[in-house]
């Protein structure tokens, strides 16, 4: 199947290098104490964060610092068929777990010990980079918050089909079969704190691919930083 | 052509920071000292963002972060206001919207004596001031000033109660007075305890005041 046309458009119109348009609103929880809605082309996640607070489960209180948890879950309308079961099941233990040990990574934990930080995503609308768009939301929402971070993490995929490599993948493109690269960055210190990827690559493609995903990691943070105002 | 990075303190302020930014740059301002308040932090030769919001300097030299948020963090001469959650032999445990519950001393009020001690039920909302607070531990209340008096911290009956954002409580209490609450206080006649953690209690001689009062302040954080 061709995804990429001899003149040079994808499935959806876009170029290879082209992101899919980016949107994202902060404080739409009113409950939380910090969310964000963020839509990447047509997928759209819903993330809320709430904390530091007071640790739930007594047994698991870290001494000398923050306990992060993170739920990771898909609305049953999220996809093209019903889903049975969404959370729960393998893949979304699996994507709670990364973003978990992504955010760790550049939340402060060592500054509210024996608090716990509670992060709940949910993907509303699922076409493809899930992963990458749960991660941004993320981070919105944990700024919204206040959580005292690092620096931001931003995430971004990107594959290589018919022998091009192609930035953010939507669902057809993931699903064809090819290599789906995600990255994600802490933008200022310049450092990777997620690489994942599924199916094989020669090495020198890999690069490539891997810098063309973090090309699309400082196109988030570009778009955080202009189009949001974390206003006072 | 050379390329210069604009880490000047002087760009940076009043302008929107996100976590990660470097603020300011060290190795360029020796033998200064400078007092870095919330949401900032020193990395090796620069200090960063730890927060989204916007630099504020202080003359001469402190910086800090000023954001809103709905999560407080304790913080020592605070008044907050707190709601009791249980009471033990010695203290009372008492929720301030912080990262862990506050005790405050079932001594700590004016003239208390082991005999004359108070009973707050679970739910009671006091006003209160933070004595200690340091990270790791649970903060220390006290119903008294600084002297030892009374000074209007305690049970606060009637009313009602609403929760804000901290940056919407920090602007009521400012000085000259926030002009929503001048407006209002031409008009109707309300008596406020505002809580630097993000509660505000109004209370006036009928619930019709209380409701406009109260639904002016919320309205008034955007």
């Amino acid at each position: 199947m061709e995804f990429v046309s001899p003149e040079g458009l994808r499935l959806d119109g876009r170029r290879p290098l082209e992101m899919r348009q980016l949107r994202a609103e902060i404080g739409t929880v009113a409950k939380a104490n910090g969310s964000a809605v963020l839509e990447m082309g047509n997928t759209k996640v819903i993330a809320a964060v709430y904390g530091p607070r007071e640790v739930q489960n007594r047994s698991q209180i870290i001494n000398d610092q923050a306990l992060v948890r993170c739920e990771y879950s898909m609305a049953n309308f999220s996809t093209g068929d019903r889903m049975r079961k969404p959370k729960g099941d393998r893949r979304s233990t699996e994507i709670s777990l990364v973003i978990r040990q992504t955010m760790e990574a550049c939340i402060l934990t060592h500054l509210m010990p024996r608090s716990q930080i509670d992060i709940f995503v949910q993907v509303l609308q699922a076409d493809g980079g899930t992963r990458s768009a749960c991660i941004n939301a993320a981070t919105l929402a944990l700024a919204d918050a206040g959580i005292p971070m690092r620096d931001i993490v931003t995430s971004c995929s990107a594959g290589y089909l018919n022998s091009t490599p192609l930035l953010d993948l939507n669902y057809i493109e993931d699903s064809a079969g090819g290599p789906d690269v995600t990255v994600g960055i802490l933008p200022k210190l310049d450092k990777v704190t997620l690489l994942q990827m599924d199916a094989k690559l020669p090495v020198d493609i890999f690069e490539n691919v891997m810098g063309l995903a973090i090309e699309g990691c400082k196109a988030v943070v570009n778009y955080i930083r202009e189009d949001h105002q974390f206003k006072h | 052509m050379e390329n210069k990075q604009s880490s000047s303190p002087a760009s940076f302020i009043g302008s929107t920071v996100i976590p990660g930014d470097v603020v300011l740059d060290l190795s360029s301002m020796a033998n200064q000292t400078i007092k870095l308040g919330d949401g900032l932090r020193e990395d090796r030769d620069a200090i960063s963002a730890m927060k989204a919001g916007t630099l504020r300097c202080k003359k001469p030299n402190k910086y800090r972060i000023e954001s809103c948020q709905k999560r407080y963090v304790p913080c020592a001469g605070d008044t907050v206001l707190g709601i009791v959650v249980d009471s033990k032999r010695d203290d009372f445990l008492i929720d301030i919207k912080g990262p862990a519950l506050a005790f405050l001393p079932v001594l700590a009020f004016e003239g208390g004596t082991r005999r004359n001690i108070p009973k707050f039920e679970v739910g009671t909302l006091l006003y209160l001031r933070v004595v200690k607070a340091k990270f790791g531990m649970n903060p220390e209340l006290s119903c008294t000033d600084a002297h030892g008096k009374a000074a209007e911290f305690g049970l606060l009956k009637d009313g009602y109660m609403f929760e804000t954002s901290t940056g919407l409580s920090r602007k009521l209490l400012s000085s000259p007075t926030c002009p929503v609450l001048e407006s209002l206080g031409k008009k109707l006649p309300f008596e406020i305890a505002v809580g630097l953690n993000g509660r505000v209690w109004v209370n006036a001689a009928s619930p019709h005041t209380i409701i406009a009062a109260a639904n002016a302040i919320m309205n008034s954080e955007s």
